[in-house]
């Protein structure tokens, strides 16, 4: 914690930084103001050209507020609903499933054979094009039914002494954190022919709660899991031994000492899931048609429909951003520097 | 030390079955289907044809403008990122006046929705009543084609994206920045040596490890760029700012073309793959000579 890097200059230059980084500031601040002061002017205070400061410029109103709620641009209590539900459902599975992931990668052992993994692609694989061409079930129970074959297949080649190498923990985080190179496009497109396969078989996951709250969590859980390696490593093991020597469980271990111990990171992790679940357009533009119809995609869905009413569209758009500045705001006072760093490493 | 105890199992296999699950069965769903002729509209039964969805895309201009477009948008908006990104940190870890007013301001716009930004942007880029236009007049420069013009178009997508994720960058530099060892800059005080030198004899080097990984993550979160360009110009004019994510959402979502949309998904993660795996080998040996 120094300021070192700048301490051969001189105060005139000094300056000269300090009025960069304000210029980026005031470049970062503008378009916020700017939909701020625009969700509360009246049709004139629009098209009359750009106005900027209330009460001399224009005069604010609530109509464009009162508009949203009555649900004259569609469903916006409705939509904003969904989305909170959604988020923090979402957040809070893959928070506690991706903790529990992180501890058991952080102290324990795991030993996957490469080969065992390989068996698992090729028997899902093998197993789906043989389910589906040849006995004649549809693509979905195909892979539904390949897919637990293979994997119990796979647990158990992996117990035997396979040639090929190792994988250890380092691999298996690897594994977790590379799920979040995949371009969505790829998951999402492929989710929504398979949910609605599945929905061919009955069971409604598409424009539903559950297909969209898995989605996310699965989509959640390579950061979850790689920020909470990190806080789970900082915890001094020394507090569990002492727990291990009288005994106790590993489960009570993580739930009596690990957990309170990294409140603060699990706090942390959960409020950055949020937002990316609260912010995600993709895989909801693919799986909700209305009923389950996040943030997002309405707020998207305002610019077509709606060419010039700035007040809508800034009202709307304000309805998506003001929980997020809410959290920046709490974030950045839990952020001690150090809290991503460790992450990127 | 790492224990061994049964229940590690009951720790990890919940988040493994659910990765696994979403990301197995897609990939082998969309492996699968891009071998096949198949479309949903008009609906005509799936047909075996091996390659030849691949073929037709790599032989259709409008993928290699797609490709064009991303990687313009990707490579231009990092390296702007980067630069005003390290820029920022290194002020502010300077203990520029008003530091801690600037952090909250600073780690707002990546947490905002992409498709609320777009939203503001399309306002302010407005060729006629937006503010940006009102600010240029005042140099005699009225009614710019912001987005109904493909160049000036891209150059506002990258702008915005500039704006969203620089704070990110700015975050992980500083956070970076605030391990630095102390002595060394003191030792190199006593050398006289300048600012200048100072930044890129010490910072710069001992900087470059997490610089790489924030521009890693940066270049492959910007290749799925989407909801940005979705709602600012549509891929517009034309196709001249059309992304691959885009051009997929296009053929697969209102053309129901699967077997060709598959295809596409496949080749855009290999592209990515390829992208990935050059950057990590053209900065292996830089990385490990500072060790």
């Amino acid at each position: 914690m120094s300021g070192q890097g700048l301490t051969g200059l001189s105060t005139w230059s000094r300056r000269l930084i300090a009025a960069g980084v304000l210029a980026w500031c005031l470049i970062t601040a503008f378009p916020l103001y700017w939909v701020v002061v625009t969700a509360f002017k009246t049709p004139p205070g629009v098209v009359g050209g750009p106005t900027y400061i209330p009460f001399v410029d224009f005069t604010p109103t609530l109509q464009p507020f009162i508009d949203l709620y009555q649900g004259i641009r569609g469903e916006f209590f409705h939509t904003f609903l969904n989305s909170t539900i959604v988020g923090l459902s979402a957040a809070a599975i893959a928070t506690a499933i991706g903790a529990m992931a992180a501890y058991a990668l952080v102290r324990f052992e795991f030993k996957v054979r490469f080969g065992a993994g390989l068996i698992f692609f090729l028997l899902a694989l093998g197993g789906y094009l043989l389910f589906n061409n040849n006995l004649g079930f549809t693509r979905a129970q195909a892979l539904l039914l390949a897919f637990p074959i293979a994997l119990v297949v796979a647990i158990v080649a992996n117990r035997l002494p396979l040639p090929g190498p190792i994988l250890g923990n380092e691999d298996i985080l690897f594994w977790f954190v590379s799920q979040r190179m995949f371009p969505p496009i790829v998951t999402a497109f492929a989710l929504y022919l398979l949910y609605s396969e599945i929905g061919r078989l009955g069971f409604q996951l598409i424009d539903s709660f559950v297909g969209l709250t898995l989605c996310y969590v699965a989509f959640s859980l390579p950061i979850v899991v790689w920020l909470m390696r990190d806080f789970f490593e900082a915890i001094p093991i020394e507090v569990e031994e002492a727990a291990m020597v009288d005994n106790v469980p590993s489960w009570r271990i993580f739930l009596g000492i690990v957990v309170p111990m990294s409140m603060n990171g699990l706090l942390a992790t959960f409020m950055i899931t949020l937002a990316f679940v609260w912010n995600e357009f993709l895989f909801a533009l693919f799986l909700t048609n209305s009923k389950w119809q996040t943030l997002p995609i309405l707020v998207a869905g305002q610019n077509s429909q709606r060419g010039d009413e700035w007040w809508a569209i800034s009202a709307a758009a304000l309805v998506a951003i003001v929980p997020m500045m809410i959290m920046a705001g709490l974030l950045s006072r839990m952020m001690r520097s150090g809290l991503l760093l460790g992450a990127i490493k | 030390m790492m224990r061994n105890d049964p229940i590690k199992h009951v720790f990890i296999w919940p988040a493994v079955l659910v990765v696994l699950a979403i990301s197995i069965f897609p990939l082998i769903y969309s492996l699968t289907t891009s071998f096949l002729s198949y479309r949903l509209i008009p609906p005509i039964p799936p047909r075996v044809v091996w390659f030849g969805n691949y073929v037709t895309l790599l032989q259709e201009p409008r993928f290699w403008n797609a490709i064009l477009t991303t990687t313009l948008i990707a490579f231009i908006a990092v390296s702007l990122q980067y630069v005003i990104g390290f820029s920022v940190a290194l002020a502010l870890n300077a203990r520029v006046p008003g530091e801690r007013l600037f952090r909250v301001a600073l780690l707002l716009p990546m947490l905002l929705a992409p498709v609320a930004v777009a939203l503001v942007a399309r306002m302010i880029f407005n060729p006629t009543m937006g503010p940006l236009n009102q600010f240029l007049s005042m140099f005699g420069l009225a009614n710019l084609p912001f987005l109904t013009n493909g160049h000036w178009a891209l150059g506002c997508i990258i702008a915005v994206e500039i704006w969203q994720w620089t704070p990110f960058v700015v975050l992980m530099m500083l956070a970076g920045l605030q391990t630095l060892p102390e002595d060394v800059y003191e030792a190199a005080e006593l050398e006289n040596a300048s600012a200048w030198q100072q930044f890129w004899g010490i910072t710069f080097p001992m900087m470059l490890p997490i610089s790489a990984a924030v521009v890693f993550i940066r270049l492959i979160e910007s290749y799925k760029i989407m909801d940005t360009v979705f709602v600012m110009t549509g891929g517009g004019p034309g196709v001249d700012t059309e992304t691959l994510t885009l051009f997929a959402y296009q053929e697969g979502f209102k053309k129901f073309n699967l077997g060709y949309t598959s295809a596409l998904s496949f080749l855009f993660l290999i592209a990515i793959t390829i992208i990935g795996v050059t950057y990590l080998a053209l900065l292996r040996p830089h990385l490990e000579k500072r060790r």
